[in-house]
């Protein structure tokens, strides 16, 4: 726009048009995954950290749903791997039943944008610790339903090769395949991450946050709580359940004793270890809670690597309690010495 | 003043909290342009009025008419959330912002029920999405400016001093449009210099936005500088209704209000 005398200096115009256009920054860090998807073929990464990394992706779509119950509307779900279940499994009751790949998708996601809706309504007569511990139990009753209801076939739905658009047809066991699989993936978690920046920076995302932070001034302003718990319950419920069609997608089997509690507390983990209400925080909160003891120290350190990533957490809690995502303020202050401001400036 | 018509009438209005009567078959009326003030003693029952009037408190026995544009509106049919809609914003007492929302974000909370797009439209980022969310912070920003805080419209409102906190709450009820603005003692905190800012504010809001104002206060030099009418209760009774400096001499209210406080 204004023509700085240093707009030659490459680091300082991409920092520009960064927070010109945020969104880029999601494009930038897709790109940067999308490598690793060619690494494998070039022998320089094994084939299962491919894997590691598209893991990271689901659970980040996951966790970027709970960011918006939990960083944005201030509402808690313990019920998420149900979610993701229902994604998984869903899909391999339907691709069984022959539908096409995009019709049983949008299958899945009505039912549980459905179910979603129901915990929304729900939500505007329990509150805090109760609605955690009744959507703990419509957790379990997913899984539940999923170990003993016999259309879910026991220990996993085998699923196969996928084919997308009617053409595309994709088998994991093929290596050139999975790395297509593995870019869907990015994509869509791409997509999710735009999607996410564009609802919490508009109006909606303006409501969702005064619902939480002053019910009293949300309703007197026009904001009516049963529509935004209804937005925030939906939309946590179909990114996870999109996490579970990704998982579909990517290993082509579900198995049916997988969705436990275990993993809804690990994907709020994930949300409070990178940083409510940040996009890029959820990502690393998933690299750090999932990603890092799979990668690195389970070669280095073998199971004990899970007594090392909890104490990991823990030490990221006590110095970053707003999350990893903040550590970036902390790098940028060695570098540069930050004018005093009567106030801190809200990220655009 | 009476020539105008009615914006806001409380006609035989009480309020009961368990066995406790808060509003006390109140009537009062106010005209279209008006500041009045609503004056009490502490307890008087004149918050629990305003969450009457914007039906935060549903059980109210009476009737609570608001003229809107389209003649007078029974505000028992309207929903909480509706009353904004009718013309009414207001303000808190404890302020209720969003701290972690950019002042310029808590002044469109303001704008809500004026946005015409969906949630899908804000997903995707259509063009009709972008030029209201434009428009309207173009919008918030003239506001801020009346209220001369718009050069801190991206900082958090978290932090930021008292004064300015109660500016950016009423800079989000302008943003509101209301034809009546409800504030709930807006000089509460202030500093004397404040105060006397707040005194011509409250001028310049009647006329560049055109609205009525009803405020609570307890400063009674405010009250007697800008208010047309001043109308007093003590434990949920009206006492009487007048002009600032009549109702300064209306022996029952000297006795139950500023006869106790020889500093007034």
């Amino acid at each position: 726009m204004s023509d700085t005398p240093h707009a030659s200096n490459g680091r300082s115009a991409l920092l520009r048009v960064l927070r010109e256009r945020p969104a880029l920054q999601f494009v930038l860090l897709g790109a940067i995954l999308l490598v690793f998807a060619v690494l494998p073929h070039l022998g320089l990464m094994r084939f299962s950290t491919m894997s590691i990394f598209a893991y990271t992706g689901i659970y980040t779509v996951v966790a970027l749903g709970m960011n918006i119950l939990l960083g944005f509307s201030g509402l808690i779900s313990l019920g998420t791997a149900g979610f993701i279940g229902a994604g998984a499994l869903g899909m391999g009751v339907f691709l069984q039943m022959g539908l096409p790949f995009e019709l049983a998708a949008l299958a899945v996601l009505v039912i549980s944008g459905s179910l979603g809706a129901l915990i929304g309504l729900f939500s505007l007569k329990v509150e805090s610790i109760y609605l955690a511990i009744a959507t703990l139990f419509i957790g379990e009753i997913l899984r539940q339903i999923y170990t003993s209801v016999p259309i879910f076939g026991g220990e996993f739905i085998s699923i196969g090769p996928v084919k997308l658009f009617g053409f595309l047809e994709l088998n994991q066991i093929l290596q050139q395949q999975r790395s297509v699989l593995y870019a869907i993936i990015i994509l869509v978690l791409v997509a999710a991450m735009v999607l996410m920046h564009n609802l919490v920076k508009s109006r909606t995302g303006r409501a969702l946050m005064a619902m939480s932070r002053s019910e009293h001034a949300a309703q007197a302003m026009g904001v009516s709580l049963l529509k935004y718990r209804l937005t925030a319950f939906i939309t946590a419920t179909v990114y996870a359940t999109s996490g579970g069609i990704l998982y579909a997608l990517y290993f082509q089997n579900a198995p049916t004793r997988a969705w436990t509690l275990n993993i809804s507390l690990l994907i709020i983990a994930m949300v409070v270890v990178g940083g409510f209400k940040s996009i890029i925080g959820t990502f690393l909160g998933a690299i750090i809670i999932y990603g890092l003891p799979n990668l690195l120290l389970k070669d280095l350190l073998g199971d004990i690597s899970y007594v090392f990533s909890g104490a990991l957490i823990i030490v990221v809690i006590l110095f970053y309690p707003r999350g990893f995502v903040f550590v970036w303020q902390d790098i940028k202050r060695l570098f540069v010495t930050a004018k005093k401001r009567t106030g801190t400036e809200a990220p655009r | 003043m009476s020539d105008r018509h009615p914006i806001l009438e409380l006609v035989d209005v009480s309020m009961t909290f368990g066995g406790l009567k808060a509003v006390d078959h109140l009537d009062f009326t106010m005209h279209e342009g008006e500041i009045v003030g609503l004056i009490g003693p502490n307890g008087a029952g004149k918050t629990t009025i305003f969450n009457c009037v914007t039906q935060f408190y549903k059980e109210y026995e009476g009737t609570i008419r608001f003229g809107g544009e389209d003649g007078p509106v029974d505000l028992k049919s309207v929903p909480v959330t509706g009353v904004v809609q009718q013309g009414i914003a207001r303000t808190f007492q404890n302020l209720e912002l969003v701290g972690d929302l950019s002042i310029i974000d808590n002044v469109l909370i303001g704008g809500h029920t004026h946005f015409t797009t969906g949630i899908v439209s804000h997903l995707f980022r259509t063009p009709k999405a972008r030029q209201e969310e434009r428009e309207m912070r173009e919008r918030a920003v003239e506001v801020l400016d009346f209220l001369g805080i718009a050069h801190l419209q991206d900082l958090y409102a978290a932090g930021q001093p008292y004064g300015i906190l109660k500016k950016i709450e009423i800079a989000r009820t302008l943003m509101a449009r209301p034809r009546l603005i409800i504030l709930d003692e807006p000089a509460a905190g202030l500093n004397d210099q404040e105060t006397d800012e707040l005194d011509a504010l409250i001028y310049q809001i009647r006329e560049r936005f055109e609205t009525s104002i009803l405020l609570i206060e307890h400063d009674m030099g405010l009250v007697m500088n800008i208010c047309d009418r001043v109308c007093a209760i003590n434990f949920g009774k009206f006492l009487a209704m007048d002009t600032p400096a009549k109702i300064q001499r209306n022996p029952l209210v000297q006795e139950a209000y500023l006869g106790k406080d020889d500093e007034e």
